[in-house]
């Protein structure tokens, strides 16, 4: 998408079927979200400004700043132009993010959520755990926690009660992280959404059959799977599985 | 299985020691209506009462408190807390003290020979009712506190536990 985004008069920008997320039709489509600090960018990503309906009195004309939202580099972005069906992650939610390395879809994530949301950022990495919290100083409905998501127990004075997990941890044991946050933090009927990488899990067995038994360690934590979904082209031999937490299963 | 008396929540706020007055039986715990039951503010409310509420007194004690809870440690004012609220247990008549960490149990037990923990599943549910209600139940509270205290106490814990320094502001790795 890059260079695509010059001759922003050209540019309209539509509401995505996932409220909080927009569509900028230009030269090419691109997945935008509204930059919650309008004048900068997190990581270099690109930004589009429209003109905004005038709805003051005075009928001046204001400026809405959206960022371009890569779906090469956000499994999320990704999933939603798959088309995934639910996403959970809506204005006003709060989100548990796991494996926020460093921010960089996570601060998508605080744009999507808005200012009455709010997103508990999980990292483990010293390394990337610093520029997430670097980013996080300028969103505040962000809370960085630089802290093992294994053991959900060491941060649980951190967090609230949320309406959805994402998780981007890539880890072998990975559906056992998700449900620990989960039996945890997680509201009953929440959303669960989890990135999967074959290759952190199994790499000798097909990507299909990895998916498949991570579907079935969810099901354990009681987590009901109510989609998969592939990453092609974005990404290879990855998929993300959404579904809800059913406390009562 | 031993009725739970009392509940302990721990969050950025302060500490919070709850009464349960009307405990959901263990078998029904799982049933779908009596999860739905604690969803509702109204039908949870009901359920616990709250005895006393510890509030920390700012930033540093609030961070002091998140490291030692992180770790199981039992620490000042939690103590101060248990002590002045729980009714002494004697040889018959034990407290059952429900947390949500099983390390903090122990250290618990170790402060107060009189005072049991339990850390099951029917604890376990009442504690997410307190996680998801527990801003609307301490009424000393206005709206937003609770995040607002997150917040802070999430960058304070966060920034202790990057070592090298969060000023210097290098590039992002791609």
């Amino acid at each position: 998408a890059r260079g695509g985004a010059r001759g922003g008069a050209k540019v309209i920008v539509e509401p995505h079927r996932h409220a909080g997320i927009f569509v900028a039709r230009g030269k090419e489509d691109m997945l935008v979200t509204k930059n919650l600090t309008p004048g900068e960018s997190v990581y270099g990503e690109k930004r589009i400004s429209v003109d905004a309906p005038a709805t003051g009195e005075d009928g001046a004309a204001t400026k809405i700043e959206y960022r371009v939202w890569n779906p090469f580099r956000s499994k999320l972005a990704a999933g939603v132009l798959g088309g995934l069906e639910n996403i959970y992650i809506q204005p006003g939610a709060k989100v548990l993010y796991i494996g926020a390395a460093s921010g960089t879809s996570v601060s998508h994530v605080a744009d999507i959520v808005g200012p009455t949301g709010n997103v508990y950022a999980v990292e483990f990495s010293h390394r990337s755990g610093r520029d997430l919290i670097n980013m996080a100083k300028k969103r505040t409905n962000v809370i960085p926690i630089i802290e093992d998501a294994r053991h959900p127990m060491k941060y649980r004075m951190l967090i609230g009660m949320v309406d959805a997990v994402f998780a981007d941890v890539a880890q072998p044991d990975q559906a056992r992280i998700v449900g620990l946050n989960c039996h945890l933090f997680l509201k009953d009927q929440g959303g669960v959404l989890i990135s999967i990488k074959a290759n952190c899990i199994d790499s000798t067995a097909p990507a299909a059959a990895v998916f498949a038994k991570e579907v079935q360690k969810m099901r354990e934590e009681k987590i009901k799977p109510s989609e998969q979904l592939t990453l092609e082209p974005f990404e290879r031999d990855h998929c993300i599985v959404v579904g809800k937490y059913n406390r009562s299963a | 299985m031993s009725a739970v008396d009392y509940l302990l929540q721990e969050s950025a706020v302060g500490y919070g020691l709850y009464q349960v007055v009307n405990q959901a039986d263990t078998i029904g715990n799982r049933l779908k209506e009596v999860q739905e039951a604690a969803l509702d503010l109204a039908k949870f409310g009901k359920m616990v009462k709250l005895v006393s509420f510890a509030p920390f007194k700012g930033a540093a004690e609030a961070l002091e408190n998140a490291n030692d809870i992180s770790e199981g440690i039992v620490s000042e004012q939690l103590k101060a807390l248990l002590e002045l609220n729980l009714p002494k247990g004697g040889k018959k008549k034990r407290v059952v003290l429900g947390i949500v960490d099983k390390n903090l149990a122990q250290s618990i037990k170790a402060e107060f020979p009189g005072v049991d923990c339990e850390t099951n599943e029917v604890v376990q549910d009442l504690l997410r009712g307190l996680r998801l209600h527990g801003p609307k139940l301490l009424k000393q509270l206005a709206d937003g506190d609770m995040d607002r205290a997150q917040l802070g106490l999430g960058h304070a814990y966060s920034r202790a536990k990057v070592k090298f320094s969060v000023q210097k502001n290098d590039n992002h790795i791609i």
